[in-house]
């Protein structure tokens, strides 16, 4: 054995010449590892599988023409795009190749951009330049950040895309979050194009706390907003009940009288003469567009804009519900809420019955004894600590500032900057979900409080956060679609301070102002008679067959009527033409009559709408039985030229009607003049 | 067949072309064989004879020969390097990616370089032991020593250079770390730092800088020094033939 080494030894080694060879071999043979290595490369075996996929297709020919061999890239050199995705993702632009069952050659879904345009990095991240499934897709060591989970692909529109859109339901979902659950109170949040995310939770005043509830209810609230009512933004500090205790007193000792001061209860008119009136009062005033109630049934009824008031008998003072029924602006003026012009009655009605919708379980098992000055001063330290004066007004607390850290590149934050414990998923989305799921997991010592959100709500914040990367913040502004700003219109004079009294736009969107639950009023003027507009805010009526909803009776008085119809006649008004450019009296019987025809058959506008309530059933749009009385005809007649134009986003379908159609079909619409929808319902 | 070999390349040897490269011209007298390397740039640098016994493996271990092949090895892949390699902040790291996937070989240019590094700086410290320790470094070799520790001084500022231009986090941070370093040295350790880094941060200019220091002045320099080093063998004495003047002058 020993002899045959050392034979086999000698053989190429024995001499200097021998030596040199072998060894000059064995180099050769290392060095052409080398080049192997780079023939036998993985992209080279995925181009293969594609050729081999694509060859047994009934268009393999089309196919084979489009395969293009070697590494593909696409280079966007302004946007730091080089993204060799499509060396192995051959079949992206394919059409045919929709069904392929591997994922890797399937066609890329339908999207609004063409796959040259940005890339693919830009909204999957991964490695652009890997030409490795490993490399390209995970998270190495010499690249961080990995594929974005298809859960979250919504993240990659977001970066450009700053207002909502159709196709992203999870993202708008995110942000609105975001804004309603108050995230920025706390966090500041910088979009893209410098916009600055405002919360709009509104989150009340707590200076004068003690005219509007006990401090038990306090207690038990942060404890558990939730348990109070489920709908309830506020998170859970998870405060010990020694903590909630101080908090609490602190809470209610810094609490100052209003001024003026609540009135007594009027007790003679304590119980309403009729139980059932309080329901049909609250029923007739749409509380419940704006506020949720649990019903008989368990069920929760009513719209999210103002707190929910299941159990606001437990919560309010008697005699702070009856000033707030009466006028919310004393006790809040920054509210949202209108001020119903109640009387007397109305308002010990309304405060009654509210007064019944009780929870006496939720406090039922809280016991104060009175607090100590040491319980307070503790309370005071607490109160500084967890931040509540981000959200809250509090006396003698200052609003602090950046509060938390900032979440403006939260989307591209690096790894090595975040603390990770256990249970978390080692990755930037799992980093943040985990933070919104639960915040205290990652450190007892930690000041975020526990947000109540359903998985599916944490995916949608988780998006919308991951959308906040650096490329969102440096990209030139062209690449930004921006997001739809609130103007800051305000009506002037008289009428401008009756629409604030009666907080118009809570509801209504006037020249880009105001809330979306309602129509748009920013053109009423030019659209409606005046005396239909004096009638409906007089007596307000449902427009929509389909819809319960209508805006709530505000008692106004003629004077105040007739200020706000004046004001919205004169203010109100398209420059595109004029209200009256078309009177009623040009149009003749026989146009009515062609009108009537292409209503019902050339334009089938009875599929959506309502014309003769005996026989219609389009309970999609609003009902036109009452176009006559309701709308000038220049406008109808304009509305059926181009509604788009009138009302960006109307599902109104724009039918290019010749200028005759549109105006024969509006001389059949404002031929109608039956009473509206409330003689619908006496039907 | 060996005859034939010998006959083939005395004819080469003998040719126009090769005697007007080669002036020495063939022969086998002492005075052919001393005009071979005199008349050679390069080898000129050594001695026209050495003892038999210094060119032995035991004599040296060839370290030193070792070392200045991993340099030969570190030039030319340096310079293919160079080819692919833009020394700008948004265009260096970029560049990396690419020798790593689409270079055709690009990852064994680099790791041959990478390691080749590595070796020498390790060779580099095996040559100064043995060195050391057969005690060659004494006179008349004390000034070559010296040429020897200003050749450690550069590889290692080799190392340190090329460490930068990766422009990785690894890269970012040791540079960081080490430029800091510096700047511990008493009253002028700042401005040591700010010339090192070109300003007061790991950025565009220290690439630049760095990359000028690695690809210029220091291959330059120990280019020079190598030369000297070389050239000092010879003025020396040859390699040291060992301390023992029985085994030194047996032969």
């Amino acid at each position: 054995m020993k002899n045959n080494l050392h034979a086999l030894w000698q053989l190429f080694f024995g001499d200097s010449a021998r030596a040199f060879g072998s060894a000059s071999v064995i180099l050769l043979v290392l060095l052409a590892v080398a080049p192997a290595k780079n023939y036998f490369s993985e992209w080279r075996h995925y181009q293969k599988q594609y050729l081999h996929l694509i060859r047994g297709r009934a268009d393999a020919v089309t196919l084979e023409r489009h395969f293009q061999g070697g590494i593909q890239q696409i280079w966007i050199p302004e946007q730091q795009v080089t993204d060799r995705c499509t060396t192995c993702h051959l079949g992206m632009k394919e059409a045919s190749l929709a069904d392929v069952n591997s994922v890797a050659f399937r066609e890329h879904p339908v999207i609004p951009h063409k796959l040259t345009e940005f890339g693919c990095t830009t909204c999957h991240r991964g490695q652009g330049a890997a030409t490795t499934v490993e490399e390209a897709h995970s998270a190495t060591e010499q690249w961080e950040q990995p594929l974005l989970p298809a859960k979250y692909i919504e993240a990659g529109c977001g970066q450009c895309h700053l207002e909502n859109q159709t196709g992203t339901p999870f993202l708008n979902q995110g942000r609105q979050l975001i804004v309603s659950y108050g995230c920025t109170h706390c966090h500041t949040i910088k979009q893209g194009d410098g916009i600055y995310l405002t919360p709009d939770d509104d989150p009340p005043s707590l200076k004068h706390i003690a005219d509007k509830t006990t401090r038990e209810w306090v207690y038990a609230w942060i404890k558990d907003p939730q348990a109070y009512a489920g709908t309830a933004t506020m998170p859970n500090y998870h405060l010990n009940d020694d903590d909630a205790r101080d908090v609490s007193a602190f809470i209610l000792a810094q609490s100052t009288p209003l001024e003026p001061p609540l009135q007594p209860l009027k007790a003679d008119t304590k119980a309403p003469a009729d139980p059932a009136a309080g329901t049909s009062l609250y029923g007739q005033s749409f509380c419940a567009s704006c506020h949720a109630m649990q019903n008989a049934a368990g069920m929760m009824v009513g719209g999210n804009v103002g707190p929910e008031l299941t159990g606001i008998g437990t919560k309010a003072k008697p005699e702070w519900l009856q000033d707030w029924v009466g006028n919310p602006s004393h006790y809040d003026p920054g509210t949202m809420m209108p001020h119903y012009r109640f009387d007397a009655q109305q308002v010990v009605t309304l405060t009654g019955f509210l007064e019944s919708k009780t929870e006496p379980d939720f406090i039922a098992n809280v016991h104060l004894d009175p607090a100590t000055p040491e319980q307070i001063e503790h309370g005071k330290r607490l109160v500084v600590e967890n931040g509540c004066a981000s959200c809250h007004d509090i006396n003698g607390i200052k609003k602090p500032e950046n509060f938390a850290p900032e979440l403006s590149r939260i989307g591209s934050k690096p790894l090595n900057q975040l603390i990770f414990v256990e249970g978390v998923e080692h990755s930037l989305p799992g980093y943040v979900a985990g933070k919104v799921r639960n915040p205290r997991a990652f450190g007892p010592s930690l000041k975020m409080p526990q947000f109540k959100f359903t998985p599916q709500q944490i995916d949608a914040v988780t998006t919308a956060l991951l959308a906040l990367t650096d490329r969102a913040q440096s990209q030139p502004p062209t690449m930004r679609i921006a997001s739809v700003q609130q103007t800051r219109y305000q009506p002037a004079g008289n009428a401008g301070q009756l629409m604030r009294d009666l907080r118009c736009f809570t509801c209504h969107m006037i020249n880009g102002h105001g809330g979306d639950m309602a129509p748009d009023l920013t053109w009423e003027g030019t659209a409606v008679q005046r005396e239909w507009l004096t009638q409906f805010l007089k007596n307000p009526e449902t427009l929509r067959p389909a819809l319960i909803r209508r805006m709530p009776k505000f008692n106004l008085t003629d004077a105040e009527i007739n200020t706000l119809a004046d004001y919205m006649m004169t203010v109100y008004q398209t420059p595109e033409f004029d209200r009256d450019s078309l009177p009623v009296s040009q149009f003749n019987p026989a146009q009515v009559e062609q009108g009537r025809q292409l209503f019902y058959s050339k334009f089938a506008c009875q599929s959506c709408h309502i014309a003769d309530y005996k026989n219609d059933k389009g309970y999609i749009g609003p009902a036109l039985a009452a176009t006559g009385k309701r709308f000038n005809a220049a406008w109808v007649y304009h509305w059926l030229k181009d509604p788009q134009a009138l009302r960006p986003g109307t599902i109104e379908p724009n039918q290019h009607m010749t200028d005759d159609d549109a105006r024969s079909l509006t001389a059949f619409l404002m031929s109608l003049k039956s009473g509206g929808a409330q003689e619908a319902t006496k039907k | 067949m060996a005859n034939t070999l010998d006959r083939l390349a005395d004819q080469v040897r003998e040719n126009r072309i090769w005697r007007s490269i080669f002036r020495s011209g063939t022969g086998e007298s002492n005075l052919h064989r001393a005009l071979t390397v005199q008349q050679n740039v390069f080898l000129h640098l050594f001695s026209v004879k050495a003892r038999k016994r210094t060119l032995e493996f035991r004599a040296t271990w060839y370290l030193g020969a070792l070392t200045f092949g991993t340099f030969l090895i570190l030039v030319i892949t340096g310079i293919l390097l160079m080819l692919y390699y833009h020394p700008s902040v948004p265009q260096a790291y970029a560049d990396m990616k690419d020798l790593q996937f689409v270079v055709s070989s690009g990852v064994f240019l680099r790791n041959l370089h990478r390691w080749s590094a590595h070796a020498m700086v390790f060779l580099v410290f095996a040559h100064m032991f043995k060195v050391f320790y057969r005690g060659a470094y004494r006179p008349p070799r004390e000034f070559n020593w010296v040429i020897g520790v200003v050749l450690l001084l550069m590889t290692l500022l080799l190392s340190y250079t090329g460490y930068l231009l990766p422009w990785d986090q690894l890269a970012f941070w040791a540079v960081t770390v080490g430029s800091n370093i510096a700047s511990a040295v008493p009253v002028i350790g700042a401005k040591m730092r700010f010339l090192m880094l070109g300003g007061t941060a790991v950025n565009a200019n220290a690439l630049l800088r760095f990359y000028v220091l690695h690809c210029v002045i220091l291959p330059f320099a120990a280019v020079v020094l190598i030369a000297i080093h070389f050239w000092r063998i010879r003025k020396d004495g040859g390699i040291y033939p060992g301390e023992s003047p029985a085994e030194g002058d047996a032969k």
